[in-house]
């Protein structure tokens, strides 16, 4: 089953490791703020979701515990690590060039590149 | 049936994942987020079933999302291998016929293959036992007769002096000799002699002590001695006084200076036991010309190869060549360089990779024939491989299930082919003849292990992809019929490879039996049957006057006269139809009255020296004159005897008895007592040469070197005969050793390398035979059991069963007429590889290939009949109701 939104390879991780960025979430938490802040312009199929979040933690990227959701039952909170926080300066810093290359490309030298 | 793979498939993922222990966790966390879901999707106003589900398919497929999660895992990969094995190894259990079968094919033709190697690999491939092997040259001079490379010490010195494309050159004497070493426990031994730059230039050091000093190769300097490690070890057990010590070779003392290395060879293929400086004068060799001759070996420097060599070292030969060898004999030398192994091996070379070709192609049979199985296996399994794509199970993992299994089975293949290969080697070596370099000492060391593991993983690739690239995808559920066609293709074509190959390892198999049996059954113009041969090794310190042994000889001659059943007993230097003989030139000898032939022309003629029963012991009719006689040993005149072929060339058209002739320009004249029939004296598969023999008196001078061979005719088996030849010598001298052996088995040792190309190449096209049949066979069984429903319509339709029988069979006679042709052609476009092998048969005789053909032909029909004649038999009513 293919995500619903096609996501550039390694989109998805960005936008994992900058929904964690203020603090500690639940995997629901989290598809539901990225569908939320991209006004639902994203919807991140919960198929490729968990496996990332499964992938990040193995890299060292995210840690997990368990912990009380908002409703009190236990849920599974994904934190960033050190590393993590590293990495996604590393991935904005990409995202970013890449973003402004592709705008040039696309000839709209806009403010993206700002 | 789906039901049960379904819970099978459920099984199988348990048990995959049953180690896991963050399994209850991941369930957990999904079942909090599909309950985050329900609730969001109540909030929005709808019912609880409804939110469920709505939130559900939202979420996609729960099952694929968590195993995708468990791909996540780090060694998720290795964690499905071993799953794999475990499948791989049930569906086995399951199918132990077809397993079976799969690993027999494996075993034969990775056995056989790794046999071959095992015996080609020191021949071909292997790197030889000395340092910079590959730079290593044999250098010298050849002649009409003696093919290997020698040199003559006046060359020697020239070319060293003023060679460049060498960093290294040096000698070994001409062969191994035999020596006696002298003391309380004496032993005969091989000699050798080497100069002092020799042992270096092969990049070899004693294991003890040290090589000789350059002031030891000199006539005058201390005599000194490097003893083989074998030695060291048996005769001195491993004793480190050894070194300085004096030891008595050949009645004078030696000082022991070091101890070889283990297995040492000389690049002559031969191990002495003791090795002893050259020692030669170079002053005394480059004011005579030509010089003591010996074996010259030379290390190319870096970056030039030998036709470079070649080319720098002409202008060198040709200037040496014209200052020392006699202006009528220069034609007949040449400049021969060799790498050591075209030294060592050029000979057999060819045959190594005809062999290695053959079962090339019998490996090469087997792996098609798993390949066609694997895919049978594959078609039969397919709705559980449609299950698994349509469960989840991507292409890729069902490759990699498929190719889990070819490895598993190439492996058991392998290791199954390797006892085989054992046992192969032992019948190689048993049936092996002399001729083939390191046979006996072939054996599976790790190096072979290493290229049977690449061997069977190679295999296991092809008959591991060629099926697995077939994996259905989910569609095949529905659409099957298509695919059955599609794959029907490879595997016939897979069939017709096989009848192809087969069929030109058979008719190589058929040209080199023909041969074999030429060469068998060709006459030899002598009788070997009750003939015995014993070579007498007279201990030279003991025996050392040619009056002492001659004493020896005509004592034992006497004593062997006396036994009962005897009929004549002779002594010869040689006995035909092969091995060494001595021989000179046919311009050497002159009629008197007869202009001197040209020097060196007219090729070379063969020489023996023999007492007067050699015509009689081995039954060689003299057709003119006669033989000598018992008076002639003993009398002043000097007689000899001409085969009728160099009686026809050196007197075409007149009576050659009584004329004079005359070896050498001043040797003396001897008179012509008779002709003798030819006798096959060159080998079995050579020319004949045209021979002479000459009398061997009883005067002390003929009986020097080369010791003298004993032939006795008996009426006895020789069995019998073999132990009274031996209690006669003893009786003369109990510590003389005796070797005895029909003639009979020297002739047949002679034929041993071609009945060992005919019995191993007969064995391959016999396993490949076997192994097409079976492919084919399978083939047609298995279309003719996809096709049971369309017979049924067939035959309901009015087909006889004849029809039936006509249709089935049809498809197995276009497969093999196909293979058949393209074997054919196949076979007659490399039999001309066979050619040097051959005796007497000519590469594309038709007769071998039509045998061949029909062979084939009625093997393969009748692989084809049998699943015809049961496709012949099925009951129509029986057949519509199937499925």
């Amino acid at each position: 089953m293919p995500p619903s939104t096609d996501l550039l390879q390694g989109t998805l991780d960005l936008l994992i490791l900058q929904t964690l960025e203020p603090g500690p979430m639940h995997g629901w938490g989290v598809a539901q703020r990225i569908q939320q802040v991209s006004e639902d312009v994203l919807q991140i199929g919960q198929g490729s979701l968990y496996p990332a979040l499964h992938r990040l933690e193995y890299k060292g990227w995210i840690e997990s515990d368990w912990g009380s959701s908002e409703n009190n039952r236990r849920a599974k909170f994904y934190a960033l690590t050190a590393t993590g926080r590293k990495q996604l300066e590393t991935e904005l810093e990409t995202w970013e060039r890449l973003s402004a290359a592709i705008a040039l490309v696309l000839g709209r030298n806009a403010e993206a590149s700002a | 049936m789906r039901k049960e793979w379904l819970s099978r498939l459920r099984f199988f993922f348990l048990l995959a994942f049953e180690k896991n222990k963050r399994q209850g966790e991941l369930d957990e966390e999904l079942q909090f987020h599909l309950e985050q879901a329900t609730l969001a999707n109540r909030a929005a106003g709808m019912t609880q079933s409804e939110a469920h589900r709505q939130a559900l398919v939202e979420f996609g497929g729960v099952e694929r999302a968590r195993e995708q999660c468990y791909e996540q895992r780090p060694g998720w990969r290795l964690g499905t291998v071993a799953q794999d094995v475990r499948y791989a190894l049930r569906g086995f259990r399951r199918n132990p016929v077809f397993t079976i079968t799969v690993i027999a094919t494996l075993a034969v033709g990775i056995g056989a293959t790794t046999a071959v190697f095992s015996v080609v690999d020191r021949i071909l491939f292997r790197s030889l036992p000395y340092a910079h092997d590959d730079r290593i040259v044999s250098l010298g001079l050849v002649q009409s007769l003696e093919k290997q490379e020698f040199t003559l010490g006046g060359f020697f010195y020239e070319w060293r002096d003023n060679q460049k494309p060498f960093e290294a050159i040096a000698s070994q004497g001409t062969m191994l000799h035999a020596c006696d070493l002298v003391e309380a426990n004496p032993a005969q031994l091989n000699c050798i002699q080497a100069q002092a730059g020799f042992l270096p230039l092969l990049g070899i050091s004693p294991v003890l002590g040290r090589n000789f000093l350059p002031e030891e190769d000199r006539p005058s300097g201390p005599r000194v001695a490097l003893i083989s490690y074998g030695l060291w070890q048996d005769h001195y057990n491993r004793d480190a006084g050894i070194l300085n010590r004096l030891i008595d070779v050949d009645g004078s003392p030696a000082r022991v200076i070091g101890v070889l290395p283990k297995g040492f060879e000389l690049p002559t293929l031969q191990a002495p036991d003791v090795m002893m400086p050259l020692a030669i004068d170079e002053g005394i060799e480059r004011r005579s010309s030509p010089g003591h001759p010996m074996r010259t070996f030379a290390r190319l420097r870096p970056g030039v190869n030998i036709a470079q060599a070649r080319a720098e070292m002409e202008p060198l030969f040709n200037h040496t060549r014209d200052t020392m060898i006699p202006a009528p004999l220069r034609k007949d030398f040449h400049l021969s360089i060799r790498s050591l192994r075209d030294r060592e091996t050029q000979d057999v070379q060819w045959t190594a990779w005809i062999l290695l070709g053959s079962v090339l192609a019998v490996l090469l049979i087997a792996c098609a024939n798993v390949a066609s199985l694997m895919m049978a296996r594959g078609e039969v399994r397919e709705r559980e491989l449609a299950v698994r794509a349509a469960l989840g199970a991507s292409r890729g993992r069902l490759i990699q299930q498929t190719l889990t299994e070819a490895a598993l089975l190439s492996i058991a293949g392998a290791a199954a082919g390797m006892v085989l290969a054992d046992g192969l080697l032992r019948a190689f070596v048993a049936i092996g003849p002399t001729g083939i370099p390191f046979l006996k000492r072939a054996g599976l060391d790790s190096r072979i292990a290493l290229f049977t593991a690449l061997l069977s993983g190679l295999c296991g690739a092809v008959f591991g992809l060629l099926p697995a690239l077939q994996t259905p995808r989910a569609a095949a559920l529905a659409a099957r019929a298509t695919r059955f066609r599609n794959r029907a293709v490879l595997r016939r074509s897979l069939v017709v490879g096989q009848i192809a190959i087969s069929m030109v390892l058979l008719s190589g198999a058929a040209l080199l039996l023909r041969s074999f049996q030429n060469m068998e059954e060709q006459s030899l113009g002598m009788q070997t049957q009750g003939v015995l041969t014993a070579r007498i090794a007279l201990p030279g310190f003991r025996y050392d006057t040619g009056q002492k042994r001659m004493e020896f000889y005509l004592r034992a001659e006497a004593a062997l006269r006396r036994l009962p059943g005897i009929r004549a007993v002779s002594f010869t230097d040689s006995v035909p139809p092969g091995g060494w003989n001595s021989g000179f030139r046919f311009s050497e000898l002159t009629a008197s009255g007869k202009p001197r032939p040209v020097p060196g022309s007219g090729g070379s003629v063969a020489s023996r020296v023999v007492t007067p029963d050699y015509f009689r012991a081995l039954n060689i009719p003299i057709v003119r004159g006669r033989g000598f006689t018992e008076e002639d040993r003993n009398g002043g005149d000097s007689f000899v005897v001409l085969s009728r072929l160099l009686a026809a060339r050196m007197f075409p058209g007149e009576d050659p008895v009584g004329k004079r002739i005359q070896k050498g320009q001043d040797g003396p004249w001897s008179t012509v007592a008779g002709v003798a029939e030819n006798v096959k004296n060159n080998g079995l598969t050579e020319q004949d040469e045209p021979e002479i023999y000459f009398l061997r008196r009883s005067a002390a001078e003929d009986w020097g070197m080369p010791a003298p061979v004993m032939i006795v005719d008996a009426v006895l088996p020789p069995k019998t005969v073999a132990p009274w030849v031996r209690s006669a010598i003893a009786g003369i001298d109990p510590t003389v050793p005796v070797e005895t052996e029909t003639l009979a088995q020297s002739v047949s040792k002679l034929a041993g390398r071609s009945r060992f190309e005919t019995a191993l190449l007969g064995f391959f096209a016999f396993c490949g035979l076997l192994m097409a049949v079976i492919g084919l066979y399978g083939v047609i069984a298995f279309m003719a059991a996809q096709r049971t429903q369309e017979i049924g319509v067939r035959m309901a339709l009015g087909a006889t069963r004849l029809d039936i029988l006509r249709l089935i069979a049809g498809e197995g006679v276009r497969l093999i007429v196909l293979g058949g042709v393209l074997g054919l052609a196949a076979a007659l476009g490399t039999a001309q590889l066979l050619k040097s092998l051959l005796y007497n048969v000519g590469s594309h005789d038709p007769m071998l290939y039509a045998a061949a053909t029909l062979l084939l032909a009625v093997v393969a029909l009748a692989a084809t009949l049998i699943p015809a004649r049961a496709a012949m038999r099925v009951e129509p009513v029986v057949a519509l109701r199937e499925e």
